[in-house]
């Protein structure tokens, strides 16, 4: 037996001719955080979708807790919380009704941690989810996830519409209820610094292929990026099999490369580059994000 | 379990179904006020003429009656569904898609019918102060495919609004518009009653009609 919450396999899907990824294999760890980072259509929705059977890749298969995910129990479905892009929940219902209508579905639900987040929302007992801002909907639909209790949260753009106080909310109560419950997170989002507070796990995507996957402290550790100045401004290194990416203006450049600082330097000496102002540069998540996959 | 998905949709439809149902009792009061205008003002036995030898039908106000609370409840129901791809939620609910697709629709036709008893009743009770039996009972055979209708127009909106391709919509409003004028061919009272079991069928089989469009959102179709 796979100790894999999730685990896809040689997925393929196409939009018509338009090709999404092809061969994509992945796994997420039981108990692990794992962040899905990629560019705007890079697939990140629609991995999302495959996860959770709302859309059938053309091959491949994406198994959760062993199980094809085109074809989930309803005992499998119950083991995992659901965020929609954008919080989305049951708008004509209140807080008291969607909490009423959930529980009657999952046997270990516990309504405290639920109540305890609508504590701190300044919402009428009879205020419909529609009239609620997007942070209190986000309040709402963590809240219900977490008294569903599930073994598997899979969240999609989580901090989609959220000010930066409800996504700090969002982000530090997720962490501390999946850490002390030993709970596997697979989710997106557009603002990389939340992940890089939430996540154990990266896998970063790009167009038909995975860029990385791993530990995000192993990865920030090994991606790194340097910035020189060169004396010829003609010479170019994108193409050297060290280079990861290279963002070059004029005669400056930076660098993002798995390689040494001493690999980089030993090269450029070996190879009569003549520069200046070299610098390891520091980077979060998104800059070796940005390096990784490029601006544009 | 079920009961959850019951309040869900009984959250969504109760205002509608009560005010559809006020509204359909008026329409049955104003239907037995017309009769009693026209006995006491018109000449009874011109009347009495029409409705005996002309066969006509003096419930003809109520012919629209069901297929609008069809159509009423099912935007009340699938509509909010699909608003942010909201039947996500549903399918993701640890229940068969298909057969929580299936108890929605039960719901949906529960509610009908109960709102179509109400009116068959009080229509028969009043009516019973104005015609004998030889009358009335014609008179419910005419207005059951009317109430067919009602059933049939819940299914095949609920088939449409469920759907998530625009074109295959489309194509749905269509079928449905060459399938619900079969059950408003005019004719004299009791004109129906060799084909009402026939669309009695043909109601139950668009019942299902839904879990297609249920089906077709599942694999991703858009």
């Amino acid at each position: 037996m796979s100790s894999y919450a999730i685990e896809c396999k040689n997925l393929t899907h196409y939009y018509g001719k338009k090709m999404v990824y092809e061969d994509l294999n992945f796994h997420v760890e039981e108990g692990s955080i794992l962040g899905l980072l990629g560019k705007n259509g890079a697939g990140k929705t629609t991995t999302i979708n495959i996860l959770n059977g709302f859309l059938q890749p053309r091959s491949g298969e994406c198994l959760i807790y062993g199980e094809n995910t085109q074809h989930l129990t309803p005992q499998n479905k119950a083991r995992i919380g659901f965020l929609i892009e954008g919080h989305i929940q049951y708008a004509f219902m209140n807080i008291h009704q969607i909490e009423k209508f959930y529980s009657g579905f999952y046997e270990s639900w516990n309504p405290e941690p639920y109540w305890e987040l609508m504590s701190k929302l300044k919402v009428t007992p009879k205020q419909k989810i529609s009239t609620m801002s997007c942070g209190q909907r986000s309040q709402v639909a963590l809240g219900l996830i977490l008294a569903q209790d599930p073994d598997l949260l899979i969240l999609d753009d989580f901090s989609m519409g959220l000010d930066p106080g409800y996504r700090r909310l969002f982000i530090d109560y997720l962490r501390e209820y999946a850490k002390a419950k030993k709970k596997t997170i697979f989710t997106t989002s557009h603002i990389i610094q939340d992940m890089e507070r939430l996540i154990d796990d990266v896998l970063i995507m790009d167009y038909n292929r995975v860029l990385a996957q791993q530990n995000v402290n192993d990865f920030m550790r090994s991606f790194k990026q340097f910035y020189l100045e060169l004396e010829d401004p003609s010479i170019s290194l994108k193409d050297e099999d060290f280079v990861v990416n290279i963002e070059k203006v004029h005669n400056k450049l930076e660098i993002y490369t798995y390689e040494s600082e001493e690999f980089v330097k030993s090269f450029l000496e070996k190879n009569g580059i003549k520069y200046q102002a070299f610098q390891n540069v520091e980077m979060g998540l998104e800059d070796a994000f940005i390096g990784l996959t490029g601006k544009y | 379990m079920w009961k959850s998905v019951i309040y869900k949709e009984w959250l969504k439809v109760r205002w509608f179904a009560i005010v559809y149902a006020l509204l359909g009792i008026l329409v049955v009061g104003y239907l037995f006020l017309k009769v009693q205008h026209d006995t006491t003002f018109n000449q009874t036995n011109n009347y009495w003429y029409l409705i005996l030898f002309k066969k006509l039908n003096f419930y003809r106000s109520l012919q629209f009656i069901p297929l609008a609370g069809g159509l009423l409840v099912a935007i009340a129901q699938y509509f909010p569904e699909t608003v942010n791809k909201r039947i996500k939620l549903t399918f993701h609910l640890p229940v068969n898609e298909n057969k929580i697709l299936l108890t929605m629709m039960s719901f949906g036709t529960a509610i009908l019918l109960a709102a179509y008893l109400v009116f068959t009743l009080l229509f028969t009770g009043i009516a019973a102060f104005y015609f004998p039996t030889d009358i009335i009972a014609p008179a419910l055979v005419s207005l059951a495919p009317w109430f067919l209708a009602g059933f049939a127009g819940y299914y095949l909106l609920a088939l449409i609004v469920l759907e998530p391709v625009w074109k295959y919509r489309f194509l749905y409003v269509l079928t449905a518009a060459t399938i619900i004028p079969l059950y408003f061919e005019n004719g004299p009272a009791a004109a129906y009653q060799p084909v009402n079991l026939s669309l009695a069928v043909l109601t139950i089989l668009l019942s299902i009609a839904l879990l297609f469009s249920g089906y077709r959102f599942r694999k991703g179709e858009m």
